[in-house]
């Protein structure tokens, strides 16, 4: 009598135990689940948007692969598909557009944020859960903080780009060093 | 195995991940572009990782009420504490109904330690639910944020997953599973060893009412009274008005008096022994809970829980035989309201057809005062045979027949169904001449005045001479 049933929080299994299944997960989703899973598709569609929008072409390839890539991470948020998914994004715009700082860019990291801040949140309630007000409110204003600090280092590029057109061997080496350092200390804060 | 503690998660994987491969490319091929879409992974990465929880949650569970009547609702609660990173053991968990007791020895050895750094965000919370319970909200799925106490004290999450029971029935409720998050869901921790707990449900007795004069004429009655309040004819006193007293006993001038109803309490006429013999070899039928369809099992038990709430309210002894069910499934006769309590609990632990060997003897003390009262579904013949040798010991004996209706209808995916249960239906028509030859009546059971017929048929027949088998 005393079974056990999958927990699973955002639709995916995340324990080791059997998943509840797409289809049952689709039938429990709250008002709050429903809406962050149509962000988690929005997401990188802004960032595809922004895409053509820079370069002045459509891209139906692309439209095809990481918007099916994007249902498939709103049906399963904690999965490693997302990733996946701003990998692409980010290298279709990086071999699609060359004006590097264009405002065009904001809109195409925006939507990345949009993307990863909608797959986290849809993760940390259970399918059927109703979120707090409270809860809603912290994720949107973090959210917002996160968006300042990217436009603010939208303008830091700009200026940068403005400044110094020639590369500089001591700049790359400091920026590869501080990179480095980052992901060190990220590394070691999230597994230590 | 799901692993203690916090572990990161895919989302700070992506974010810590996406955002390093963007910023060294942008390094490299000194695109400034993809250093800005790396800013807000990278941002929120070093976030998550800046408020890495250093402690683990204290998870306590309780459930208010461990036994429940059909249709009542009790409370599953789940309180989330944040620990401190010096004292609390790995995976901490609490049961509130064991250790209650040490809860505030505990708390006060928690609050000497030093206080986490705020890295618990939100908590999730699912309960299993067994069939027959609906939960409150649906799924038992919730989520809160960690708040203060009123008095700014240590943080805590509260959830409260209210549990309606439809169905009479022993079942486990749980495990709840707990899982915390930190900010930007960068870490997760789920609980680990949650326990489940046994909710008992207790039958509601249907209605039932009876206006038949008692079987009982074997000596005593109109010469003694029985020791014990009940309904009769002998002035015992007066009292104060309960839920179930008759209207007609207030003693309208003491309540006028006093301004409160009060009623007139008599001795019971005599105390009847009553036992009710519960066939639980087949359940027949689906069951929806106490809001829908009735199986032949919970037809059967409702209506002996209703027998013996209305016998033991008349000031009967009651006696209850269950079979066809494993388990201390008899209960000796006695009287009064306690007594219902225990024969609504043995009821509740019915497991159908699972000892299907007939080796309960009737051992009871039963004598030719005694009524039999047999509730059943007649699908196994066990029952009736039973009933045929106590008639032949000159035991009155009622078969209430509980088999429900539309359980022979025809099923459009199973075709023989309807067939099969013509036949079965045949013999059982057969089987239930032979009883009614024997003396035994039969009667299906229709809640309030099912019995009066028959009881009245027997209590004639009781001042008729007969031969038994001694």
């Amino acid at each position: 009598m005393n079974r056990r049933r999958t927990i699973t929080v955002g639709g995916a299994s995340r324990d080791g135990l059997t998943s509840l299944g797409v289809s049952a997960t689709l039938r429990r989703l709250s008002m709050h689940q429903w809406l962050l899973r149509v962000l988690v598709v929005v997401g990188p569609l802004l960032t595809l948007g922004a895409t053509m929008a820079a370069r002045g072409a459509f891209q139906p390839i692309a439209l095809v692969v990481i918007g099916s890539m994007a249902v498939g991470c709103a049906l399963a948020p904690d999965s490693h598909l997302g990733l996946l998914v701003v990998l692409l994004a980010s290298l279709n715009w990086l071999q699609t557009v060359n004006d590097e700082t264009t405002p065009w860019l904001l809109l195409a990291a925006g939507g990345l944020l949009v993307l990863h801040t909608s797959m986290a949140a849809a993760t940390v309630a259970p399918p059927a859960a109703s979120w707090p007000h409270d809860l809603v409110y912290r994720w949107a204003r973090r959210a917002g903080v996160v968006m300042v600090a990217t436009v603010a280092a939208w303008l830091a590029a700009l200026g940068v780009t403005g400044l110094s057109p020639e590369g500089h061997a001591l700049v790359l080496i400091i920026a590869m060093l501080s990179v480095a350092g980052l992901i060190w200390w990220a590394r070691s804060r999230s597994l230590g | 195995m799901i692993a203690p503690g916090w572990q990161p998660t895919a989302a700070q994987v992506r974010a810590g991940s996406s955002g390093a491969i963007l910023a060294i490319v942008g390094a490299l091929v000194r695109r400034p572009d993809a250093v800005v879409l790396a800013v807000p992974l990278l941002v929120i990465a070093c976030w998550g990782a800046l408020r890495r929880p250093r402690s683990e949650p204290v998870v306590s569970e309780a459930i208010d009420h461990a036994t429940v009547r059909e249709g009542e609702a009790t409370t599953w609660r789940i309180e989330v504490n944040r620990g401190t990173a010096a004292q609390e053991p790995v995976g901490s968990h609490r049961d509130r109904n064991h250790d209650a007791g040490h809860d505030a020895g505990r708390d006060a050895g928690r609050d000497v330690g030093r206080d986490d750094d705020g890295g618990i965000d939100s908590v999730g919370a699912v309960l299993w639910a067994p069939p027959y319970a609906e939960l409150d909200p649906p799924w038992g799925e919730m989520v809160a944020t960690m708040t203060a106490g009123a008095s700014g004290g240590r943080e805590t999450a509260r959830f409260a997953v209210g549990l309606r029971s439809t169905r009479w029935g022993r079942r486990f409720v749980g495990p709840a599973r707990v899982v915390a998050s930190s900010p930007w869901a960068a870490f997760r921790w789920t609980s680990g060893s949650t326990s489940s707990r046994l909710v008992t449900t207790v039958p509601l007795p249907a209605v039932f009412d009876a206006a038949a004069p008692a079987t009982h004429a074997v000596g005593l009655v109109g010469l003694d009274r029985s020791v014990r309040p009940g309904d009769g004819s002998e002035f015992a006193g007066i009292r104060a008005f309960q839920a179930g007293d008759r209207l007609r006993r207030i003693h309208w001038s003491r309540s006028l008096r006093t301004g409160s109803l009060h009623v007139t309490s008599t001795w019971a006429d005599h105390d009847r022994h009553v036992v009710l013999v519960v066939d639980a070899f087949n359940d027949v039928g689906d069951s929806d809970g106490i809001d829908g369809r009735a199986s032949s099992l919970d037809t059967t038990v409702r209506a002996a829980g209703a027998l013996a709430e209305h016998h033991l309210r008349r000031g009967d002894r009651v006696a209850l035989v269950v079979l066809g069910a494993r388990g201390p499934m008899r209960v000796p006769a006695a009287s009064g309201s306690r007594h219902l309590r225990r024969v609504l609990d043995v009821l509740a632990s019915i497991e159908p057809a699972t000892a299907l060997r007939d080796d309960v003897h009737l051992r009871l003390g039963l004598t030719g005062g005694s009524l039999v009262m047999m509730l059943s579904p007649l699908v196994s013949e066990v029952p009736l045979q039973r009933a045929i040798s106590l008639a032949g010991r000159g035991i009155a004996v009622v078969v209430v027949d509980t088999l429900p209706e539309g359980v022979t209808d025809d099923d459009a995916d199973d075709p023989f169904r309807a067939l099969a249960w013509r036949i079965r239906l045949l013999e059982r028509a057969r089987e239930l001449r032979a009883v009614r030859s024997a003396g035994v009546p039969v009667v299906e059971w229709r809640g309030p005045g099912s019995l009066d017929h028959v009881l009245r048929d027997l209590a004639r027949r009781r001042s008729t001479p007969r031969v038994t088998r001694r």
